[in-house]
C-alpha cells in the first residue's frame, strides 16, 4: 500500500459526519410522534430502526475514510455543475414566478449546453425556445397535459 | 395518413385540439378565435388531487357538464395535488382570495385531512358553493364470517376492541372515522379499535375476501360485485335511509344511532362578493340539475345529493365539529 | 377448450381493420406521453383517457391497451437510451440497458426489449386466460405477513446492485429507506420527517427521485468529467440487430422474467417493481458472463423486462376476477369500465364475455402492434444518441424537468428534483451505488407497512410472522439466498484445498 492512501479522507470523513447527523433527525423525529394505534409496531420503530442502521454505516464509513482507503478519483469542474444547477434554479424561479414552461425550458437547455463547452448562448436560446414551443404544442395543447402557464403559453 | 387519424379522432374532443394545434403550427398565428356565446366568463376549476382520483373526475365531470349546459363560456381544470388537498386549499385561499371565477372540488376526505395534518388554512376559510354528490359507507363480512348481524359485530366490538380488526381506507380517513363511530355507537372505547389501514380499497377488499379482518369498511360501490357473487355479506349502511338494491339494514335501524356518508362538494374562495357567490351558486345548481350531469351520476355511479346556500354551511361546520371530536378520541389529532 | 374459443372470439373481435387502426393510435400515442421522464404508462393512460370517451366500448378499449402498453415501452425506451427511466418498474432496465447503449449496443438492447415484452406478454396473456380464476384464490390468501416475507426475500436480492464495497452499498440502500420515511405514516396518519412542510406530506415521489440520481445526475457528472475524462458515446458498434449469441443470452431470461412478474403481478399488493428487481437479481447469479454485469450485460434488460410485462398481465387477474385494481394503471382501466357502466368483479365474466375476451385479446393485439412499430424504430432511436452531447443531455434535461412538472404540478417537487441530481453526482464522485437509494424507497415502506399490519392484527404475536405456510417458505428462501453465497463461497475454497 502506498503512503499516501492512508491518510485520512476529508470528503470520506465529511460524508459519515453527514450520514451520523441524518441518523440523529430521523431519531429525534421518531420521538416527536404519538403512538397512534394501540396493537403491533407504533410509527416510530422503522424510524428508530434506520437511524440504528445508518449510525452505524456513519461509523464503518469514518473507518474506511480513516484509513484512507477510498477509490480513487479526480476533481471535477465545478464551472459545469454551477452552470447546470444555475439553469435548473432559473426553471424553478422563472416558473414559479409565472414565467411559464417555453422560456424556462430555453434557459435551461442553453446552460446546460453550455455547462457541456457550447459558447453560442443566444444560438442555444433560440434552439431552447424552439424546442420548448414544440414541446408545448405537442404535450400540451395536442396531448392535453398541463404544463406551466405564463404570458407567452397563454398566446398560443 | 390524415385520412386515418381523421376516422380515429373525428368523434373525440381532443382531436379538435388536435387540429387547432396542427393548424396554429402551420399557420404560426397566434389564436383569438374563440367563439364568444357568453353565459359566464371563463371559469376555473380546481382538483385539489392529482389526475384520475376521485376529486380529479368530479372536476372534469363538472367541466364536461357545465360546456355541454353552455354554462359558461370557457371551464379549465387545474390540479394541485397532494396532502389529502391541504395543499389545494392553501393554494385557494392564499392565490385565488376575491376570485368570483374559481371553485374548488372538495370532499369529506378533506375535513379529516386538515385536521389530521394540522393544516394551516381550514374550511373555515373557504366561500361554501354546494355539495354535490354522497356514496353511502357499508360495513361488509365475508360469506363465512361467524357474524350474521351488525348487532353481532356491534356486541362483539363493546367486548373486545382488539379482538375486531377493521379493513379501510387510509389512516384519519371517512373509513377509519366511519370505523370509530361504530365503536363509539356500540358502546366500545374508539381509541382502542383495531383498525388496518389500506392502500386503496382493492388492498383493503382483498384483505376481506381472504378472511385476513373481522370486517371491512368502505364505500358501498367497492363490495357491490362480490356482494352480487354472494362472496361478502353486506351487516349495515351508513347512510341516513337505505340504500335501494342493497338487503341491509341501516346503522340506525340496528340501533345504532350514526350515520356518515362520503361526500364531494364545490367551494370557492374566501372574499369574494355576495353577488359572485350567489351567481356561483346557481351555476353550480343548474350544472346539477343538468341532463348532462345526471347522465355522468349514472355512469359513473354517484348519488346526486345536491345541497347549497345555509343549509351547506350548516353541514359543513356540524362534519367539523363531529370529525373533530372522533380524531381526538381516535388519538390521530391531539386534544 | 370453451375458454380458448372464447379467446379466439374475442381476437376476431380486435382484429377487424377499425379496431387495428385504433391499437395502432394507441400505441403511438402512448409511446409519445410515456416516453417523458417521470410519467409511467398509468399517468399516460389517465392523461388520455378523454381520448377514448366517445368510442364504442370495444373501440375505447383497444386504444386503452394500445396506450398502456405504449406508455410502459415508451418508458423503457428512455431508460435505456438516455438513464431515465419513465416509471420505477423501469429502474432496473436502466441499470444495464443504458450501459450498453453506451456501448453502441442500444439497438440489441432495444430489441430484446420489445421481443421479450412480446413474449411475457403472450405467456401472459395464456395464463391470464387459463390460470385467472385458480391464481386469484390464491392471491387473496395472501396476507400482510406474507407480504413482509416477500420484501424480506426481495431485500435480500438487493445486494446484487451494491457494486463491489458492502459498505457503500448499505449506505446508499439506508438512505433510500429514510427517503422512504418522509411523509405521513400510512398507518397512523402522522406526518414523519415533514418538518411542517405540506408539499413533503405525501413523501418522496418515487420518480422524481430516480430521474433526479439518474438523469440530472449523470448530466451533472458527466458535465464536470468533461476535461478528465470525455465520454465516448457510439450509436452503434456491430449490429443494430440482436445476434445469435443475443438471442441465446436472452431466451432465458424473458421467460424467468415471465415467470416471476406474472404470479406476483396478480397478487393484489404485488406491484411490479419486485419482480424487475428479483429478475436482475436472479439473472445476475445465473449469468455464464457476470462480470458484464454493471458494464450492459443483455440478461439484465431482457428479464427485467419480461418480468415488467408479464406483471403488467397478472394486475388483470384480480382486476378482471375481482374488480380489484391493484396498480394505479389497474385503476384507471377500473375507471375505463365502469364509464360504460360496467363493473369489474366476479360476474364480469359471466355478464359481458364478448367484452372480457376482448379486452384480453386487445391487449395481446397491442403487443403484437408494439413490436411490429417499434422493432422498425429501433435504428431511429439509437440515432438519437448521435446527437452532439451537450444538446443531448440540454434535451435530457428538459425532458426530464417537463416530465416532472408534468405529473406533479408544483415547482417544489423541480427543487426535490434538482436536489437528487445533486445528490446523484455526489453519489457518482464517491463512488456509491445508485440503484440501492432507489430499491430502499421503494420496498422500505411497504415491508413496514405490511410488517406493522400483521403484528396489528394478531396483536403483536410475532409468531404470525413464521405460523402461515406461505410466509415462513418465503422467509426460508430469504434465509437460504442470504446463506447460499456465503456457503457456496465456503465450498469453493474447500474444493480449492482439495486439488
Amino acid at each position: 500500500m502506498n503512503p499516501k492512501a492512508t491518510k485520512p479522507d476529508t470528503a470520506g470523513i465529511a460524508i459519515a459526519a453527514g450520514l451520523a447527523v441524518i441518523a440523529a433527525v430521523i431519531w429525534w423525529d421518531a420521538g416527536q410522534l404519538a403512538q397512534g394505534s394501540p396493537y403491533g409496531l407504533g410509527p416510530d420503530a422503522a424510524p428508530r430502526v434506520i437511524a440504528v442502521g445508518l449510525a452505524v454505516l456513519a461509523l464503518a464509513n469514518f473507518a474506511i475514510a480513516w484509513r484512507g482507503r477510498l477509490p480513487h478519483r479526480e476533481a471535477g469542474d465545478l464551472g459545469a455543475i454551477v452552470w447546470i444547477i444555475g439553469g435548473l434554479v432559473a426553471l424553478i424561479a422563472i416558473i414559479g414566478l409565472g414565467g411559464g414552461f417555453i422560456p424556462a425550458t430555453a434557459i435551461l437547455f442553453a446552460a446546460t449546453a453550455r455547462a457541456f463547452g457550447r459558447r453560442a448562448l443566444p444560438a442555444d436560446l433560440a434552439i431552447g425556445f424552439v424546442i420548448g414551443v414544440g414541446a408545448y404544442l405537442l404535450f400540451a395543447k395536442l396531448l392535453t397535459l398541463s404544463l406551466p402557464m405564463g404570458p407567452l403559453e397563454r398566446l398560443i | 395518413m390524415s385520412r386515418i387519424a381523421s376516422r380515429i379522432f373525428s368523434e373525440t374532443p381532443v382531436s379538435r385540439r388536435l387540429f387547432t394545434a396542427l393548424g396554429l403550427a402551420l399557420l404560426a398565428a397566434p389564436a383569438g378565435l374563440s367563439p364568444a356565446a357568453a353565459q359566464m366568463s371563463d371559469l376555473k376549476i380546481m382538483a385539489p388531487a392529482a389526475p384520475g382520483g376521485g376529486w380529479d373526475q368530479t372536476a372534469r365531470s363538472m367541466q364536461q357538464a357545465i360546456v355541454a349546459a353552455n354554462l359558461a363560456r370557457s371551464v379549465q381544470v387545474t390540479n394541485v395535488g397532494g396532502a389529502g388537498g391541504t395543499i389545494g386549499i392553501a393554494q385557494l385561499v392564499n392565490g385565488a382570495k376575491g376570485d368570483g371565477n374559481q371553485l374548488m372540488v372538495m370532499g369529506y376526505v378533506m375535513v379529516g385531512a386538515i385536521l389530521t395534518n394540522k393544516a394551516p388554512v381550514t374550511l373555515e376559510q373557504v366561500t361554501p358553493i354546494a355539495r354535490l354528490t354522497e356514496e353511502t359507507e357499508a360495513i361488509a363480512v365475508p360469506a363465512n364470517s361467524p357474524l350474521k348481524t351488525v348487532q353481532e359485530l356491534a356486541d362483539a366490538i363493546k367486548a373486545n376492541p382488539a379482538k375486531v380488526t377493521w379493513a379501510g381506507g387510509s389512516a384519519g380517513g371517512v373509513d377509519h372515522i366511519a370505523a370509530a363511530l361504530f365503536a363509539k355507537a356500540a358502546g366500545a372505547d374508539p381509541a382502542k379499535i383495531n383498525y388496518i389501514p389500506f392502500a386503496g380499497g382493492g388492498e383493503a377488499l382483498a384483505a376481506v375476501l381472504g378472511g385476513k379482518v373481522t370486517a371491512g369498511i368502505s364505500g358501498y360501490g367497492e363490495f357491490d360485485s362480490q356482494v352480487k357473487a354472494g362472496k361478502l355479506r353486506i351487516l349495515a349502511v351508513t347512510a341516513k335511509t337505505r340504500v335501494p338494491g342493497v338487503d341491509a339494514p341501516t346503522l340506525t335501524e340496528a340501533g345504532l344511532p350514526l350515520s356518515i356518508t362520503n361526500w364531494r362538494g364545490v367551494v370557492a374562495p374566501p372574499g369574494i362578493t355576495a353577488e359572485q357567490r350567489a351567481a356561483l351558486t346557481g351555476l353550480v345548481e343548474k350544472m346539477a340539475q343538468s341532463p348532462a350531469w345526471q347522465d355522468i351520476l349514472k355512469q359513473k355511479g354517484w348519488d346526486g345529493a345536491l345541497m347549497t346556500g345555509p343549509a351547506f354551511d350548516a353541514f359543513l361546520k356540524e362534519e367539523n365539529v363531529r370529525t373533530t371530536d372522533i380524531l381526538k378520541s381516535v388519538g390521530l389529532v391531539k386534544p | 377448450m370453451d375458454t380458448f374459443a372464447q379467446l379466439l372470439a374475442g381476437l376476431s373481435i380486435a382484429v377487424s381493420p377499425h379496431n387495428l387502426l385504433f391499437a395502432l393510435a394507441g400505441v403511438l400515442l402512448g409511446t409519445a406521453v410515456g416516453v417523458l421522464p417521470g410519467i409511467g404508462p398509468a399517468l399516460t393512460v389517465a392523461l388520455l383517457l378523454p381520448v377514448t370517451y366517445k368510442l364504442d366500448p370495444a373501440g375505447s378499449l383497444i386504444m386503452f391497451a394500445g396506450i398502456y402498453y405504449g406508455g410502459m415501452y415508451g418508458g423503457s425506451t428512455t431508460a435505456i437510451l438516455i438513464n431515465t427511466p419513465g416509471e420505477s418498474a423501469s429502474m432496473a432496465t436502466a441499470l444495464e440497458g443504458n450501459k450498453m447503449a453506451k456501448a453502441g449496443r442500444g439497438g440489441p438492447a432495444l430489441a430484446t426489449s420489445a421481443i421479450g415484452s412480446f413474449v411475457a406478454g403472450t405467456i401472459a396473456t395464456l395464463g391470464l386466460t387459463f390460470l385467472a380464476p385458480t391464481l386469484v384464490e390464491i392471491a387473496v390468501q395472501f396476507g400482510p405477513e406474507d407480504y413482509f416475507a416477500l420484501m424480506c426475500v426481495a431485500f435480500v436480492t438487493v445486494s446484487a446492485t451494491f457494486g463491489d464495497s458492502p459498505v457503500r452499498g448499505l449506505t446508499s440502500l439506508f438512505i433510500g429507506l429514510a427517503l422512504g420515511l418522509v411523509g405521513i405514516d400510512k398507518l397512523t396518519g402522522q406526518a414523519r420527517l415533514g418538518f411542517g412542510m405540506p408539499e413533503l406530506l405525501d413523501g418522496v415521489e418515487i420518480t422524481t427521485l430516480a430521474v433526479g440520481l439518474f438523469a440530472v445526475g449523470e448530466a451533472l457528472y458527466v458535465a464536470s468529467r468533461r476535461h478528465h475524462a470525455p465520454e465516448q458515446v457510439e450509436p452503434v458498434r456491430g449490429s443494430l440487430w440482436m445476434s445469435l449469441d443475443d438471442w441465446r443470452r436472452s431466451w432465458k431470461p424473458w421467460l424467468r422474467g415471465t415467470f416471476l412478474g406474472f404470479p406476483i403481478g396478480a397478487l393484489p399488493a404485488g406491484g411490479a417493481e419486485i419482480p424487475t428487481f428479483l429478475s436482475y437479481a436472479i439473472e445476475r447469479r445465473l449469468s455464464k458472463h457476470p462480470e458484464e454485469f454493471g458494464k450492459g450485460a443483455i440478461e439484465g434488460v431482457a428479464g427485467p423486462e419480461a418480468a415488467n410485462n408479464a406483471s403488467a398481465a397478472g394486475t388483470l387477474v384480480p382486476l378482471l376476477t375481482l374488480g380489484l385494481p391493484t396498480s394505479a394503471t389497474a385503476a384507471m382501466m377500473l375507471a375505463g369500465f365502469q364509464q360504460y357502466g360496467l363493473n369489474p368483479g366476479p360476474l364480469l365474466f359471466a355478464d359481458h364475455p364478448q367484452l372480457v375476451w376482448g379486452l384480453i385479446a386487445s391487449l395481446y393485439i397491442a403487443n403484437v402492434m408494439l413490436l411490429v412499430l417499434n422493432l422498425p424504430l429501433v435504428g431511429v432511436w439509437v440515432r438519437l444518441l448521435a446527437i452532439p452531447q451537450p444538446w443531448l443531455y440540454a434535451g435530457i434535461l428538459v425532458f426530464a424537468t417537463m416530465g416532472t412538472i408534468a405529473a406533479k404540478p408544483s415547482v417544489m417537487e423541480l427543487a426535490m428534483l434538482t436536489v437528487f441530481g445533486l445528490m446523484g453526482y455526489l453519489m457518482r464522485r464517491f463512488d456509491y451505488p445508485i440503484a440501492p437509494v432507489v430499491v430502499g424507497i421503494i420496498l422500505g415502506p411497504v415491508a413496514e407497512a405490511q410488517l406493522r399490519r400483521a403484528l396489528s392484527i394478531s396483536l403483536g404475536d410475532p409468531m404470525v410472522l413464521v405460523e402461515s405456510p406461505i410466509s415462513a417458505t418465503l422467509l426460508g428462501i430469504a434465509a437460504l439466498a442470504l446463506i447460499a453465497p456465503f456457503v457456496l463461497k465456503g465450498l469453493d475454497r474447500f474444493r480449492a484445498q482439495e486439488d
